[in-house]
């Protein structure tokens, strides 16, 4: 599979591919903003004939332009590879990209992103393979109540 | 003082009233000031530019919208002269998306206070939304003049420029800024922005030497930091120069994703190397890279798009094997664009089925023997041949493969998604939702199942199950599940659905979701607006560039092309017989019997909900301020009652002529609205492209028939100019001299193995009033041995003879199922409704048997 930084015409295809595989969805507006601000972070993954089939949608937060000490990092919104596409490689592939990105080009000296506690493939994703760590619990975060674990990985050079 | 300006002044007190109100609004404080107005309407009661702020905060105000618009009139007619006035129309205008009145209540206030950059800059934003690129740049050129100190202002010039083609006004303000520029921040990313937008500008206008010392420069300085696109742009301007450092460029830009299949392919272009057909010194040159980036997926599968013979048997095995043992799913989907060359297909298959028999006899041989073959291997690999042989339509290999693996395992859902296609495909829509139903037992945290399941119950025409499915993952505090999904802008759960209802005959609510979808391109469309003005202050323009092309082309997408076509088909019939809405009206009073079965349906559908605790969704886009307002017509039926059908349809196929010019069924679509609508210029002319496209388009073939019996059942010849030229069209695709019946058996024997053909030309002899038997015997010859007759042609056969009350339709249906064995769709209903039960409990666990294969 192709994989490759997002443009503006794959938006849509990553709209439907999120739909198609999570139950949190974003309006048009959504896909849009992130694109418009950050074009350089966010990632897809397209079969022979040009179809999104993965992505992970990205973000950067500074929070010095809200006047804390904290560092810039980079979040991930949403990440997700159509089922039959599964078990490629495109989700660690669309992450490193990502990661690479934040850091190079923002400075992003982490990356964090929230997943449900009883997602094993992605908390096996992320942990095992690309080395996050648990940052907290937060309680309920999902709109059916379920936990989410908040998890982080440095992207500082050790 | 002018008269004007007298009647505006407003006593001391009221005006610093007036100046409250002002604060008021911007601060959102609407309570506050409708009562500050008030009071100052009290005392002036003709006050327009108070009339017009009481009007606005009115429109904001949750239905009273339309008493706000009326003030908001009202006080622009007392007051013609004020920039506020107009400035509030403009805005009210604009919260109703109605950019081009705004525009205008923008521009009479510009006329009265030229230098007011609130009204400039929403000037230049509802110029670019509407595409005015001239005199989006002198309003850029007025609010630079303005404000020359701030960065995005030179950046907006240099874009209007750029947009109004005029790349090279654009380079020149850009380096007048750039030269005007002190002390950037290091590691600014807005200047590297500005920076890359530049050069490419100068590669654009052709300076391409220039473009690369600025971007090496600048890469060099760190002044632009994001390598990917110095990369590309590097490789990109020296492949254009044609020069050796080029191969480098390429090389670093692989090295940094080898998985991005456009650097291989620009590398290649530079080499001169094609990676379009076989090819033996493209496989040699990416062989060198499978070795250098093993990890990379690109290489070894381009080699396997140009490599040849036994070369390519060689390869494709390999790569095969790899997969197979490793187990990756996928590997269909991956390698089946290689089917379409013949002989790459035969060769794969000969290579799977060596391999199933080589695993099939490892696999019963005990555990330890090959301690290499896992006993997955084999399962992937029937895997692999099921999809195979779906692909190739022929079911019955495909199913018997799938008996055995499923037996082998029965719990992995992709075994059963399999089936459910293979059936699907065959004709049996009920059995292929069981199926896929099973999947999705078998893994109910999965949305991905569930939306399949959902999707193949819509293709089985159960609609009501669908959504209770598709609410397994939608909002809780959603209305219902289709109302979570259409917010959400799903098209594909829009045109499924749609699509089913338009099967099951309830044409006002398949209109109503075509419709549906239309309303997403138009949210589309409006969505851009906001980032006219955002993306200049975040300096992110070269996406931004981009964002504008995709809106220009946004109607070309599929799902608007398919909606606008269906929708228009549906406007076409109820235009053609207005007795369909009239049914339609009376059974959607529903009769007991329905009332029933949408019980039943319903608790069915609850059953489920409970058996399976639902993932929900958080509400992330929830705005508590959104008012959603009531649906007027939720079944659709005034919408399809619509005394505008035909002026509607045109409009929703207007953008396609441009946008989608190469599909036929556009054209074929024009013309049934624009010759009803009697503009017969424009029929004739979508006929010619549509005859252009494809001259023999059974579609078409039916059109021209339709054409010429109009023209002749005209009283009297159409007046000149138009008449003339219209006779004269469609004397080129039918002469004269040449009887209808005629023009039709020719057409028949042209192609008269082609179902499609066969079909239409049935349709046209009923068109042609000829005897019933006789359009009978033409649909009958689909099931002779040479005609190549698919399920879907079988089935629009089956509903124009079920329109035409044929008495041989019985007759028909059963040599359907003849031919398709394994359908269910031309049983009849009596025989549906248990496997229809059956669907939402999957199917019945095989007896366990003992000593199968493991
Ligand atoms: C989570 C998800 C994105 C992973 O995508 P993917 O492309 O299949 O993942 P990769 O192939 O890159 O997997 C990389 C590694 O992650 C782990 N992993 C992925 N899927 C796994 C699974 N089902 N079980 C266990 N580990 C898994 C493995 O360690 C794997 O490495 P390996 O294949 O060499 O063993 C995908 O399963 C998905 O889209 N799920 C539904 C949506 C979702 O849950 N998104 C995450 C929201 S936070």
């Amino acid at each position: 599979m192709n994989i490759r930084v997002a443009k503006v015409e794959d938006l849509m295809g990553m709209q439907a591919c999120n739909l198609q595989n999570l139950p949190e969805n974003y309006m048009m507006k959504f896909w849009m903003y992130h694109s418009m601000t950050w074009p350089q972070i966010s990632f897809v993954a397209e079969d022979h004939k040009g179809r999104i089939v993965g992505y992970v949608l990205a973000k950067i937060e500074d929070p010095s332009e809200e006047g804390t000490t904290e560092e810039i990092h980079g979040h991930v919104n949403s990440i997700s590879v159509l089922r039959s596409y599964r078990r490629l490689g495109l989700a660690k592939k669309l992450m490193l990209l990502s990661q690479e990105a934040m850091s190079s080009i923002y400075k992003a000296s982490y990356v964090s992103l929230h997943v449900r506690k009883s997602n094993k493939a992605a908390i096996a994703l992320y942990k095992d393979t690309l080395g996050f760590e648990v940052a907290k619990v937060e309680k309920k975060y999902y709109g059916d109540g379920e936990d989410a674990l908040s998890m982080r990985l440095s992207l500082k050079n050790p | 003082m002018s008269k004007a300006l007298q009647k505006r002044a407003l006593p001391s007190k009221e005006q610093s009233l007036f100046k409250e109100l002002l604060t008021l609004y911007e601060t959102r404080q609407l309570k506050k000031g409708l009562k500050t107005a008030e009071q100052i309407l009290k005392k002036v009661p003709d006050h327009g530019e108070t009339l017009c702020m009481k009007g606005l905060i009115l429109t904001n105000m949750a239905g009273r919208k339309d008493e706000g618009v009326e003030l908001v009139k009202k006080g622009v007619r007392l007051d013609l002269t004020s920039h506020i006035v107009w400035h509030v129309f403009g805005l009210v205008q604009k919260a109703d998306k109605n950019y081009e009145e705004a525009l205008k209540s923008y521009t009479q206030a510009l006329r009265f206070d030229k230098d007011n950059m609130n009204l400039l800059r929403d000037s230049a934003q509802l110029q670019t939304h509407l595409r005015l690129y001239e005199s989006l740049v002198d309003t850029r050129h007025a609010i630079l003049k303005l404000r020359p100190n701030q960065r995005q202002n030179w950046v907006a010039l240099a874009l209007a420029h750029h947009l109004n083609g005029n790349p090279q006004e654009a380079r020149m303000v850009l380096e007048h800024y750039q030269r005007s520029l002190k002390n950037v921040p290091d590691y600014d990313i807005e200047h590297s922005e500005t920076l890359i937008y530049y050069v490419n500008i100068l590669e654009e206008i052709g300076e391409l030497s220039e473009a690369l010392s600025v971007l090496d420069s600048s890469a060099k300085s760190r002044s632009i930091v994001d390598r990917t696109s110095i990369l590309q742009i590097r490789a990109r301007i020296l492949t254009k120069q044609s020069v050796p450092e080029a191969d480098e460029a390429w090389r670093s830009l692989i090295e940094h994703n080898p998985d991005c299949y456009e650097s291989f392919r620009g590398y290649f272009t530079y080499l001169g190397i094609s990676l379009d057909e076989s090819n033996p010194e493209a496989v040699t040159k990416l062989e060198e890279f499978v070795v250098q980036l093993p990890r990379a997926s690109a290489p070894p599968r381009l080699q396997l798009n140009v490599a040849s013979g036994d070369q390519f048997k060689k390869l494709v095995e390999k790569y095969i094997v790899k997969r197979l043992e490793k187990g990756i799913p996928s590997l269909f989907a991956d390698l089946k664009a290689l089917y379409v060359d013949k002989e790459k297909q035969q060769t794969i298959e000969g290579i799977v089925e060596a391999l199933r028999e080589e695993y099939a006899a490892a696999s019963t041989l005990p555990a330890s023997s090959d301690a290499n073959l896992e006993p997955t291997t084999y399962l992937w690999t029937l895997y692999y041949l099921a999809q195979h042989y779906s692909y190739l339509s022929q079911p019955d290999k495909a199913l018997s493969v799938l008996d055995i693996s499923l037996q082998h395992t029965p719990t992995l859902p992709e075994l059963h998604m399999c089936k459910a296609r293979v059936l699907k495909r065959a004709g049996d829509y009920l059995g292929a939702a069981r199926c896929q139903n099973d999947a999705r037992l078998l893994d109910g945290q999965d949305r991905f199942l569930n939306t399949k399941f959902g999707k193949y119950l819509l293709r089985a025409g159960m609609v009501d199950e669908a959504n209770s499915i598709f609410g397994l993952f939608t909002k809780k505090d959603a209305p219902s599940p289709a109302a979570d999904l259409e917010d959400m802008q799903s098209l594909l759960f829009l045109l499924n659905e749609a699509d089913a209802y338009r099967r099951n005959g309830k044409l006002n609510l398949a209109l109503k979701k075509y419709i549906a979808v239309k309303k997403v391109f138009d949210d589309f469309e409006d969505d851009q607006f906001d980032f006219h003005g955002y993306n200049l202050r975040k300096f992110t323009i070269n996406i931004y560039i981009k964002l504008l092309k995709w809106e220009d082309q946004l109607r070309s997408h599929p799902g608007y092309v398919k909606a606008a076509i269906e929708a228009s088909k549906i406007f076409v019939a109820v235009s053609d017989d207005a007795s369909i809405v009239s049914s339609l009206t009376s059974t959607s009073k529903m009769s007991d019997a329905e009332k029933k079965a949408l019980k039943k349906a319903k608790k069915a559908a609850q059953k489920v909900q409970e058996d399976k605790k639902a993932t929900q969704a958080t509400n992330e886009n929830k705005d508590p301020e959104l008012i959603v307002p009531k649906d007027e017509d939720p079944d659709g039926l005034k919408l399809i009652g619509s005394p505008d059908a035909l002026e509607q349809a045109s409009k929703l196929l207007h953008p396609l002529t441009t946008l989608a010019p190469k599909n036929i069924d556009v054209w074929i679509a024009i013309y049934d609205v624009a010759i009803r609508r009697k503009k017969l210029l424009q029929a004739v002319g979508a006929l010619s492209r549509a005859a252009a496209l494809n001259p023999d388009h059974p579609e078409l073939h039916l059109r021209l028939v339709d054409v010429k019996q109009r023209a002749s059942s005209f009283p009297q010849a159409p007046p000149p100019p138009i008449g003339p030229v219209f006779t004269e069209a469609i004397a080129k695709f039918i002469p004269d001299d040449l009887s209808l019946e005629t023009f039709n058996s020719q057409y028949l024997q042209k192609h008269s193995t082609d179902s499609h053909t066969v079909l239409a030309a049935a349709k046209a002899l009923h068109k042609l009033n000829l005897p019933l038997a006789d359009v009978e015997n033409t649909a009958f010859t689909l099931f002779s041995p040479d005609v190549r007759l698919d399920v879907p042609t079988a089935l629009s056969t089956v509903d124009f003879l079920a329109s035409l009350k044929s008495s041989r339709l019985d007759e028909f249906r059963a040599q359907c199922q003849t031919t398709f064995p394994l359908s269910t769709v031309f049983k009849p209903s009596a025989e549906l409704a248990p496997l229809r039960e059956q669907v939402m409990l999957g199917s019945a666990p095989e007896p366990a048997t003992e000593d199968t294969t493991p």
